[in-house]
């Protein structure tokens, strides 16, 4: 990607400037969909794919190559030990269940990561990728909390719940999170 | 021709988007309504990882430099909200130790030091860029942010997966620990 002029560059850096005041207000928003249980919380936020688009795009991926992720049902997805065990986390436990009981499980990282492979993306905006994603493997020391996005495999119409599961040494547990649905453009 | 007529180019047109999109993702992705709290020691105290990047200026900063001081090390990027929200916490921490007994390295992973110059400013500690994320890879980064304490011996002490506020009491007890050691 070849680098912006002053004239973008003083653009680019009025709207960061305005990141602070704006991730304040983040700060004081709610997240739409919480669930909590022996001190662990997963919170969800639906994800246009307009944002989505917009926001890889300024890290190196082309328009074609970033459209069947902006057409997959996305969220951002927040977890956050506040319990006193550790506890860690396999996405490919998850699943999205639709008001018709059809199960549909969470998209690894990874699939799409061999996607971007394939259609020769940057190394940067593969990098930025990766990164902005909730892992497929997580582990929470007690106090940490992780944040990333996440896709569905496949839509799901109207109202869905996702079934999240984490691990500690006394076995296996279950976070339900109700009522979400995939954002609209 | 006034500016407005000016056609704008692409490049142009995709940062300020992007930049926008960002702000758009923020809100999307609110933090937790608070940061994460304290940070768990790291079992056996491993030596740290070798950390040699270059700085905004293609300065090279080596963390081996640095022994003999507790170092916080700070994996983070702009586009990441919980990363900027504790960003300043950096720079209180910092201060409020001698330069001779601590010092807070941030490691930038995979953007144009352009852009995050735009967010850092002179941050008042050296940030560096792991353009490759390989930093990351050998540190054994599971998200971002993420955050160690090396000890004056080069060991991984504690460590912290998501946004913290740096001066937190817990936090700056646990260093003062560090270097009383």
């Amino acid at each position: 990607m070849s680098k912006p002029s002053v004239a973008a560059r003083r653009l680019l850096w009025l709207c960061l400037a305005g990141i602070l005041p704006t991730a304040e207000l983040a700060a004081a928003a709610e997240w739409r969909h919480r669930a909590s249980q022996r001190g662990v919380t997963l919170t969800a936020n639906p994800l246009s794919g307009a944002s989505r688009v917009a926001f890889y795009e300024a890290r190196g991926f082309g328009t074609g190559s970033i459209r069947p992720y902006a057409r997959a049902c996305a969220f951002s997805l927040g977890m956050h030990n506040s319990g006193a065990l550790p506890i860690s986390t396999h996405l490919g436990d998850w699943h999205a269940v639709g008001a018709d009981g059809r199960k549909v499980r969470l998209r690894l990282p990874g699939t799409w990561e061999d996607e971007w492979g394939k259609a020769g993306v940057p190394q940067a905006a593969r990098i930025a990728f990766r990164w902005a994603q909730f892992q497929t493997e997580n582990a929470f020391e007690p106090g940490d909390w992780i944040m990333g996005m996440a896709t569905l495999e496949a839509p799901l119409p109207g109202k869905f719940r996702i079934v999240a599961r984490y691990r500690d040494k006394k076995g296996d547990h279950e976070i339900v999170l109700d009522r979400l649905a995939c954002a609209g453009d | 021709m006034s500016s407005t007529d000016l056609p704008v180019p692409a490049t142009e047109r995709r940062w300020f988007l992007g930049a926008c999109a960002g702000l758009v993702l923020a809100a999307a992705c609110p933090p937790l309504r608070a940061q994460g709290r304290g940070m768990a020691p790291v079992p056996g105290g491993p030596a740290a990882p070798a950390l040699r990047l270059a700085d905004d200026d293609g300065k090279l900063v080596d963390l081996a430099q640095h022994r003999g001081k507790v170092v916080l090390v700070n994996f983070w990027a702009t586009w990441c909200p919980p990363c900027r929200k504790e960003f300043p916490s950096l720079a209180r921490v910092r201060r409020l130790f001698k330069p001779a007994e601590f010092e807070v390295l941030a490691v930038n992973v995979g953007e144009e030091p352009d852009a995050v110059f735009s967010f850092t400013g002179v941050a008042g500690f050296p940030v560096v860029f792991d353009r490759d994320s390989k930093a990351m890879a050998a540190w054994s980064v599971r998200g971002l942010p993420a955050t160690f304490l090396v000890d004056r011996d080069g060991r991984l002490a504690f460590r912290a997966t998501g946004g913290r506020e740096f001066d937190d009491p817990e936090i700056v007890a646990t260093i003062r620990r560090l270097l009383v050691r």
